[in-house]
């Protein structure tokens, strides 16, 4: 009887590891753990903005209409919160990836602006805060792309037989993934015009 | 026959895909991995033995990665594909740096480890690009502005305080015994319980509990190079093996030198020894240190 026990006991060890709820818990604290790396790079590109509007500033202060927009876009994204619950609320993602979105045209509209300034263009701060901006764009992509990942690799789990039955035992659901915003949008390439901007009415 | 030969043209279709696919990351051969055959022997040479001898000064990992093209990838995606392959650069101190080169699409990146975003900045990383590595380049002077960028991507990380470099072959822990530790992973169960059985059968049940705990004490201490970890959890091991009769050897079905010999062999399993090159003599790399990277780092053009 004893023995009967113990190789029970043995079996129900190793039955709990293939149901899948240790793998399960596994994924979801590396889908947070890679949330938060998301989260971490668009804040290490909202710190960037304020100085890259000062420098752009600098040199091309007409262009008030497209700083403004950025100040307002990073304004936004400073509001929205962005803690590991959004991952729960579908609503509450989708505001925060649209505010991000919001500032990523901003910033490219900025940018493409800056190309009727050469002395901007080869003025060293401006240079090194490109740089400095091009970095973070792809560190948030790199995160994106483990976050996309690990949410993949968690829904398959949650889906598969038979750890989905797990899954719904203890009411794990699937996990927001990024969506393109306008898709149609990005699939048309951006126009670059650099003709010279109008001069803007008096201020 | 008509539809025979538009179903075979479907078939050949799909292998068009194919056609697209992105190219595959060399194997961590070496520091110095040059796929276009633009350095010459002498050149690998020089430069692998430059970057051994940081490493081993220094203890962070430096390499070398130089490539035709990265179409249809751009060189910041392929960038970070080689660098988690080859994961170069301590685990957990992620100090690795990565210069990818390619060559017909005139790119080229530093791609920085975790560890390392202190030191080798993107604006640091732009400017070693723009101004050390490029004018080289520009003349199709290949070896001569690898040398140049090394030696100041080595200087700017000399002035990063970092661990030291650790004493060669030294264990640590590292994923085979993790795995082979995890109390849940049923190859560790049935070696724990093929142990404990044995040692009962041959010696009795209280001697037999004592030296399966002392084999597991062994195994663990061997892994964690803690004594104290492998004592308690050896102690652990013995008081369960003897209240619990774990099995007979009817059940194992086998005479005790069969069922010692299965134990062996669910051990001699795999032992690769900790970190990737830090041994030097070692002819095969499987890979890097097991540093991650996070897209850091700078592009730039020639």
């Amino acid at each position: 009887m004893r023995r009967f026990l113990s190789v029970l006991a043995a079996l129900a060890t190793l039955s709990l590891t293939n149901c899948g709820y240790n793998a399960i818990q596994t994924n979801d604290e590396q889908i947070k753990a890679n949330w938060s790396e998301v989260v971490n790079q668009y804040q290490r590109r909202a710190d960037l903005v304020p100085n890259l509007v000062n420098s752009v500033k600098g040199f091309a202060q007409q262009e008030k209409d497209v700083l403004l927009g950025v100040t307002n876009a990073r304004a936004k994204v400073g509001s929205v919160q962005a803690t590991p619950e959004v991952l729960n609320d579908p609503a509450a993602f989708q505001k925060f990836t649209q505010a991000q979105g919001e500032l990523t045209s901003a910033l490219s509209r900025l940018l493409v602006v800056t190309e009727n300034y050469p002395q901007l263009k080869s003025d060293a701060l401006f240079r090194d805060l490109m740089s400095q901006l091009e970095g973070t764009e792809n560190r948030i992509t790199v995160a994106r792309n483990r976050y996309i990942k690990s949410v993949q690799d968690y829904n398959v789990i949650i889906r598969s037989f038979p750890t989905n039955l797990t899954a719904m035992a203890f009411g794990y659901k699937e996990k927001p993934n990024f969506q393109v915003a306008n898709e149609k949008e990005i699939s048309s390439a951006p126009k670059v015009d650099f003709n010279p901007a109008p001069a803007a009415p008096a201020k | 026959m008509l539809q025979a030969k538009a179903f075979l043209l479907v078939l050949f279709l799909c292998w068009a895909p194919a056609a697209f696919a992105d190219v595959a990351v060399p194997p961590l051969s070496g520091r110095v991995v040059d796929t276009t055959g633009t350095l010459s022997s002498d050149d690998v040479a020089t430069l692998s033995r430059r970057l051994l001898d940081f490493e081993k000064r220094k203890g962070s990992q430096i390499a070398v990665l130089m490539v035709p093209t990265t179409q249809p990838e751009t060189i910041e995606q392929y960038s970070i594909r080689a660098a988690e392959a080859w994961k170069i650069g301590r685990k957990k101190i992620d100090d690795g740096a990565l210069l990818v080169i390619a060559k017909n699409d005139h790119k080229l990146r530093i791609e920085v480890g975790y560890g390392l975003e202190g030191a080798l900045t993107d604006v640091t990383s732009r400017r070693i690009i723009d101004e050390v590595i490029a004018p080289h380049f520009k003349t199709g002077d290949f070896s001569g502005g690898i040398s140049a960028g090394l030696t100041r991507m080595i200087v700017v990380v000399d002035g990063e305080p970092l661990p030291a470099p650790a004493p060669e072959a030294s264990h640590g822990s590292d994923d085979l015994g993790m795995f082979l530790l995890n109390p849940f992973n049923p190859f560790t169960i049935l070696f724990v319980l093929a142990v404990a059985g044995i040692s009962r059968n041959l010696l009795g049940r209280l001697a037999g509990s004592i030296m399966a705990g002392g084999i597991i004490a062994a195994v663990v201490w061997f892994i964690l190079g803690s004594i104290a970890i492998g004592v308690l959890v050896g102690g652990i091991i013995s008081v369960l093996s003897f209240f619990v009769e774990i099995a007979s050897p009817s059940q194992l079905g086998t005479r005790p030198g069969r069922g010692g010999r299965r134990g062996g062999d669910g051990w001699s399993g795999g032992w690769s020894g900790g970190g990737g090159w830090s041994s030097g003599s070692s002819s095969s790399d499987s890979g890097g240190g097991g540093g991650s990277f996070g897209g850091g780092g700078a592009s730039g053009s020639w």
